[in-house]
Formats: structure tokens, C-alpha cells, sequence
């Protein structure tokens, strides 16, 4: 490309000759001393709490604490870069970041800028950073569902447009895996998706990021890092900013989810900020209003009501546990907030179960209201089965002689429990969620070798979309299981057995797992 | 030391004027000036003698320690005894300024304060401009002054902002032209220096426009 030196003058010229160099009134203050992100001012005696501020070189920052003689300013961005004896002015504005289309399938710092090398963010829209949630009048009942893909999750603790359901486990359980496989299903539902990854290592993230765009959900999906080495003040703020881009598609009509990976580093970067600012520690030198930080950014997930555009914010907060210590300070303030949680156990995370979710303490408060009715229909009583299974199982262990009855139920418990695990990465359609799920509560699995019911699974729903196209059109179109439907569907499975029976040369071994282990156990 | 400015002197050299302007560098300290600067004015406005007992700890900081360094060493150290320093102090000004100057001395020594005087008197005279609703305000200028320039620019400034003034004038050369004032935090800047910053932030920004909107007015192909 070459230049037109006389134009670029012509254009300077223009521009000079139009300037008006008006007062510019600002109001000052001093850096008295900086560190760690914060900084202490001397002066701003207007400046108003939560303003941003405008350090030299550009770097903005947040007053904090007002106190009598100074104002504790966190410092967002470079704080290397201020030095003490800076001028320091107000801007009479609150932090705010770029929102609307211009940041879907981008990966973007808290403040909005762009850190996948894509250019700026193009957009005229910009949300602040803190705002109000919809108060109670704006908001209606979290009825429709939002579709994890997962379908332990889907079944027994089903998620809904405006819910907030809390992952919770210690690390290394697949707490990240579920946000992503939540994201990854989002696809073509419409649904907006935000991941705010809080103090993670850059490397998973860019791990996470990888996957997104292998799946082809970047295109719906924005990604707000604020890694584990970035500074205090952006890991606090990261969750606000990314919740001020997703409310902007949920006040105009459109449904959106976001994933907070994780509110514990958010929680720990908020409590060095506080320690550094001279707030009081409380419990385990949290400041006092750490619950009110959690509270006040969840509250901002909703359904809002018809008149407001009947947009929705879902979100799946995660929650890092030591030990899985769920009574520590900052996980039970988050259960309390959210709408229910799942729970992730390491021991059955390395016993094969994945997703490694706990059925017995996982709930979701909003319940089947936020199911597909075939869903409800099917999975009704599968939590309280399988909770009741599993202390069948730690009965079985002890290796008493088991009756009929009891085994029966072990079977199918068994069967069922496998029947749950599910790959990374590979979310299922909720049809096919439902028609798995009526195979493996009616029992037409018990028959099938444990080893084998992933391999039954998914020769079957290959045999429904293949065999039966006009059920699964059906119940796809309606979202609901009737007689009819019920009918045809018990016809495929018959169906489906005598072939399954047939290839693998015999019905061999009906029950021939659990027998060997109640053998052993002798 | 920190010396600190009196009103209306445009003698003052540049960096502390500055710094009086910018405020202390340590808070606890400012915060016990205004106690003591509180006291002050309390007492000596019951002798009638605000005025007169500012004027003459300003002197004090201003026109005495100066020329004898090491009294301001003597001062400052913890190792003096707060009798010794009353000695000095008494032999120093006994007879030669109000009892409340004396007195004023003689508790800051007994407390061992007499190192932060020059913020003491700094804050007595901030206060003092308080009460009498002047407001204190730094002209900054490229140029030097001259006095009726000076009190032409405060008079129009006390008649924009309705409350009249207690000026202090610096020369900063690296304004180029214009003129700051500062009155409390609140800065008007209409200064050269500030406007060419302005101006080259616009044109960044028009041309971050034009190239993110894709107007190739700027390039021929």
C-alpha cells in the first residue's frame, strides 16, 4: 500500500484547524505509595466509590476504600507502569466493557480488550461493568430448559433458562469438563455463551479455548481470561465484566450462559485485595462482604419476565473444594446462593464414573420444571434410585446373601450407573437422552452385560434413527413420550434386542456380572 | 526539609511549591498537623492573634531554620532531650515573639513534634484560609509573571468561581504556553502542553476509526 503523504496532511490539517482546545477541567489526585495492585492516593477528595480512575500511560483503576486523608484505588492493568508521585484524575465514569455481537468468538481480558489477536473490538454498545439485578417484579419463573448434553445432569438435576447451578468437587474431578460440554451443546440452540476463566493456569485455558474452537463453539461463544498471573483487581473483576456482556443478550430477548471457572480464585483474589486494602479480615481472612460479592454477581442470572423481553441468563458457577470440604467458608456461601449444586467425588471420578457426580447430595432447587415432559416422564424416579442403589451396594459389599428382589435392583443399579457415564466432549441430544434412559429404567438393559451397555447404547440409538426416523421426529417435535409413541418405542427395543441377541450369538450371561461378584464377595 | 509555601510569595523554587501543591508524602503526618494546626488557631484566636502567630512560626520555618541547618537537626532528633529543645527555643524567641508562638513551641518540643513544624504551619495557614473563606489556588505559567498580570488572572479566576483566593505562582516552562490553576483537587487545565496531548489522542483515535471502519481515505492501492 502506498501513502498519499498530501492527503494524510490535508486530513491532519483538517483536524487541527477544527480542534478546539477547551479547558480541561479534571479533578487530581497523588500516588502516595503503589504495590500489588493497589495504590493510595492523596487526594480525589470528590471522587465517589467504584469510579475508575485514570492513571498516566492510560492504566485505569477502581476507588476502593475512601478514607479520610486518601483513596485506596485498585489498579486495572499495569501497575508497574505507576509510580508514586503520579497524577491521578477522576473520570466521573463507571468501569464499563464493550458488549453486543462484536465480542461473540472472541477471547478478551476483563476490560474488553482483545487478547486473541483479532483486533479491537468493534461495537458502540458498552454495559457497566457493576450493575443491578433485575429486581423481583422484572423476573418469571426459570421454566424452560437449558440442555447440558450431559445426560446425568439433564435427567437428575436439570438445568433451566435462568437457573444458577453451582459445580462444585475438588480438582481434577471434571468440574471444567461440564462447562465446556454445557458450552459445546449450545450449539445451534441459540444460546450465547460465555466462559470466564478466574486465576487458571493460561495453559488449560488455552486447552479450553482449543476445544471450543474444535467444536466449533467459538462461534457462539466469547471467552473472558483473566489467567493466574494477571493481577488481583482484573481476577476480581473478570466474573462482573463477562456477566456485563451476557445480561446485554438476555435485556434484549436472547438466552445466554455463562460459566464462572472458578469463583474460589475469584474469592482468593478478592480477599488479597481487601487484606492489601486494610479491610478487616473475617473468616478465613475473608473480607466481611465476600458473600455479598458472590451473591450480588450470581443474583444478576435470570429469567426475565415476558414484558421485559423474556430473555434469559444461566450460569454455572464452579467451586473449588479442598479435601471435599464443602462446609469452608466460601463454598457453602455459594451453595446458599445458587439455585442447587452438583457435586463432584474424586473416588468416582477414579472409579470409571464420569461426570463423577455425586447423585445423592447433587440437586437442582428448580426441579422437572425445567424439564422436557418425556424427560420427566422417563428419569422420575432415577435419583432416589440410584441414591437408593448405592447404599444397596455398600450393603452388598459385606457380602450377605442377597434375595431376588435385591439383586434385581443391584442389576438394574449397576446397569444404570454405566448406563450414566459419558465421554468428554461428546454431549447428546435430549431425544436420545430419553430414549436411553426409558431403555435403562424399564429394564430392558438388565439383560445386557455391564461391559456392554455402552456399546448396547449407542447401537440402539443408531437403530432408532436409522429404523424408527418417524418416532424420533415425533418426539423431537413435541418433547413428549405419549402412549403412542411409548408403544412404538417398547416395538424398537424389542426389536433392537433380537438383533443385539442375535450378533452377539446368544443372550449369554444374562445376569453373569453381578453373579461372579456376589460369588466372590462368598 | 520540606519547605513549605507562603501565600502570595512567588519566590518560592519550583519543586516545593510543587509539592505543597501535590500534598504530603506521608498521611499520618498531615493527619497530626491538622491537630495541632487546629490548636493552634483555637488559641490564638482566644488572644486575638491568628494572624500574627502564623506569620511568625512561617517565619520561624521559613526565614530561621534555613539559615541554621543544624537547628532543624537539633529538632527533628529523638536523641535531644524535649527540655534541651526548650532551652534553644527559649533562647532562640523568648521575648521576641507572642507568648502563644512561644507556648505553641514549647508543646510541640515537649511532644516531640517540632519536626513536622513546617506541616504544622502549613495546615494552620490551610485552615486559617479555611475559616476566612479563602480557598487556597496554584497558578502554573510557562512565563514569569508580573504582578499585575498576577492579580489580574486571580481576580478574573475569584470572579468565575465566586470565593476569593489564596494564590500561589509557579513557572513550569514545560507548559509551553496557557495557564493551570489548582484549586483543591480540581485542576483547569488550558495549558499548551495539555491541548497538543488531547489532540495528538484524537488523531489516534480518528485514525483507529477510519481503519477499523475500513475507509481507505488515508491509503491508495
Amino acid at each position: 500500500m502506498k501513502f498519499n503523504t498530501d492527503e494524510i496532511a490535508s486530513v491532519l490539517r483538517e483536524e487541527i484547524d477544527r480542534f478546539e482546545s477547551g479547558i480541561d477541567v479534571r479533578e487530581v489526585g497523588r500516588v502516595l505509595e503503589v504495590g500489588d495492585g493497589i495504590a493510595r492516593v492523596w487526594g480525589l477528595s470528590g471522587v465517589m466509590a467504584g469510579e475508575m480512575v485514570e492513571f498516566p500511560g492510560g492504566v485505569t483503576g477502581l476507588a476502593f476504600n475512601l478514607e479520610e486523608n486518601s483513596v485506596g484505588v485498585i489498579i486495572l492493568g499495569d501497575y508497574l507502569k505507576v509510580t508514586e508521585g503520579d497524577e491521578v484524575r477522576s473520570t466521573g465514569k463507571l468501569l464499563s466493557v464493550p458488549v453486543g455481537d462484536a465480542v461473540i468468538g472472541r477471547v478478551l481480558d476483563p476490560l474488553g480488550n482483545p487478547l486473541d489477536g483479532k483486533g479491537p473490538v468493534v461495537t458502540e454498545h458498552r454495559r457497566p461493568v457493576e450493575t443491578l439485578a433485575p429486581g423481583v417484579a422484572d423476573r418469571q419463573p426459570v421454566r424452560e430448559p437449558l440442555q447440558t448434553g450431559i445426560k446425568a445432569i439433564d435427567a437428575m438435576t436439570p438445568i433451566g433458562r435462568g437457573q444458577r447451578e453451582l459445580i462444585i468437587g475438588d480438582r481434577k474431578t471434571g468440574k471444567t469438563a461440564i462447562g465446556i460440554d454445557a458450552i459445546i451443546n449450545q450449539k445451534n440452540s441459540g444460546v450465547k455463551c460465555f466462559y470466564v476463566a478466574v486465576g487458571q493456569k493460561d495453559s488449560s485455558v488455552a486447552v479450553a479455548i482449543d476445544i471450543l474452537r474444535k467444536y466449533g463453539a467459538m462461534d457462539y461463544t466469547t471467552v473472558i481470561v483473566s489467567g493466574a498471573s494477571t493481577a488481583a483487581p482484573l481476577q476480581y473483576i473478570a466474573p462482573y465484566s463477562g456477566t456485563a456482556m451476557a445480561e446485554y443478550f438476555m435485556y434484549n430477548g436472547e438466552h445466554a450462559l455463562i460459566v464462572y471457572d472458578d469463583l474460589s480464585k475469584q474469592a482468593t483474589a478478592y480477599r488479597q485485595l481487601s487484606l492489601l486494602m486494610r479491610r478487616p479480615p473475617g473468616r478465613e481472612a475473608y473480607p466481611g462482604d465476600v458473600f455479598y460479592a458472590h451473591s450480588r454477581l450470581l443474583e444478576r442470572s435470570a429469567k426475565l419476565s415476558k414484558e421485559k423481553g423474556g430473555g434469559s441468563l444461566t450460569s454455572l458457577p464452579i467451586i473449588e473444594t479442598l479435601e471435599g470440604e464443602v462446609s469452608a467458608y466460601i463454598p457453602t456461601n455459594v451453595i446458599s446462593i445458587t439455585d442447587g449444586q452438583i457435586y463432584l467425588q474424586p473416588d468416582l471420578f477414579f472409579a470409571g464414573q464420569r461426570p463423577a457426580m455425586n447423585v445423592g447430595i447433587s440437586v437442582s432447587r428448580v426441579g422437572g420444571a425445567a424439564q422436557t415432559k418425556a424427560m420427566k416422564k422417563v428419569a422420575g424416579g432415577l435419583r432416589l434410585d440410584l441414591a437408593s442403589f448405592r447404599e444397596l451396594e455398600a450393603f452388598a459389599q459385606l457380602g450377605t446373601d442377597l434375595d431376588a428382589a435385591t439383586q434385581s435392583r443391584l442389576d438394574r443399579g449397576y446397569r444404570m450407573v454405566e448406563l450414566l457415564k459419558q465421554g468428554q466432549y461428546q454431549p447428546m441430544d435430549v431425544v436420545d437422552q430419553v430414549l436411553s434412559i426409558y431403555a435403562g429404567t424399564r429394564g430392558h438393559l438388565d439383560a445386557v452385560k455391564r461391559e456392554e451397555v455402552a456399546e448396547w447404547e449407542k447401537g440402539f440409538l443408531l437403530f432408532v434413527r436409522d429404523q424408527t426416523p418417524d418416532l424420533r421426529a415425533k418426539m423431537e417435535q413435541t418433547k413428549e413420550l405419549d402412549a403412542e409413541s411409548e408403544r412404538q418405542l417398547e416395538a424398537a427395543i424389542a426389536e433392537f434386542k433380537r438383533q443385539w441377541a442375535a450378533k452377539n450369538g446368544m443372550g449369554a450371561g444374562s445376569t453373569g456380572g453381578s453373579r461372579s461378584l456376589a460369588g466372590t464377595a462368598k | 526539609m520540606t519547605s513549605m509555601t507562603s501565600a502570595t510569595s512567588d519566590s518560592h523554587d519550583h519543586h516545593a511549591a510543587q509539592q505543597a501543591a501535590d500534598g504530603p508524602t506521608d498521611i499520618g503526618v498531615e493527619r497530626l498537623s491538622k491537630v495541632y494546626a487546629q490548636a493552634i488557631i483555637e488559641a490564638a484566636d482566644r488572644k486575638q492573634c491568628r494572624h500574627e502567630v502564623i506569620d511568625e512560626l512561617a517565619g520561624m520555618v521559613h526565614d530561621v531554620l534555613p539559615k541554621v541547618p543544624k537547628a532543624q537537626l537539633v529538632f527533628d532528633s529523638p536523641k535531644v532531650t524535649p527540655e534541651e529543645k526548650s532551652a534553644v527555643i527559649n533562647r532562640i524567641c523568648a521575648g521576641r515573639v507572642l507568648p502563644t508562638t512561644l507556648h505553641t513551641l514549647h508543646v510541640l518540643a515537649r511532644h516531640g513534634r517540632l519536626g513536622i513544624l513546617s506541616h504544622v504551619v502549613a495546615a494552620a495557614r490551610r485552615q486559617a484560609d479555611e475559616l476566612e473563606g479563602r480557598r487556597q489556588a496554584t497558578f502554573t505559567t510557562a512565563q514569569p509573571l508580573d504582578s499585575a498580570e498576577q492579580s489580574q488572572i486571580v481576580a478574573s479566576v475569584e470572579q468565575a468561581i465566586g470565593s476569593s483566593l489564596s494564590p500561589t505562582f509557579i513557572v513550569n516552562p514545560e507548559l509551553i504556553g496557557g495557564l493551570i490553576v489548582r484549586i483543591a483537587d480540581t485542576v483547569y487545565d488550558h495549558s499548551v502542553a495539555t491541548s497538543l496531548v488531547r489532540l495528538r489522542a484524537r488523531l489516534k483515535q480518528r485514525s483507529i476509526h477510519e481503519i477499523q471502519y475500513g475507509r481507505d481515505r488515508l491509503g491508495t492501492a
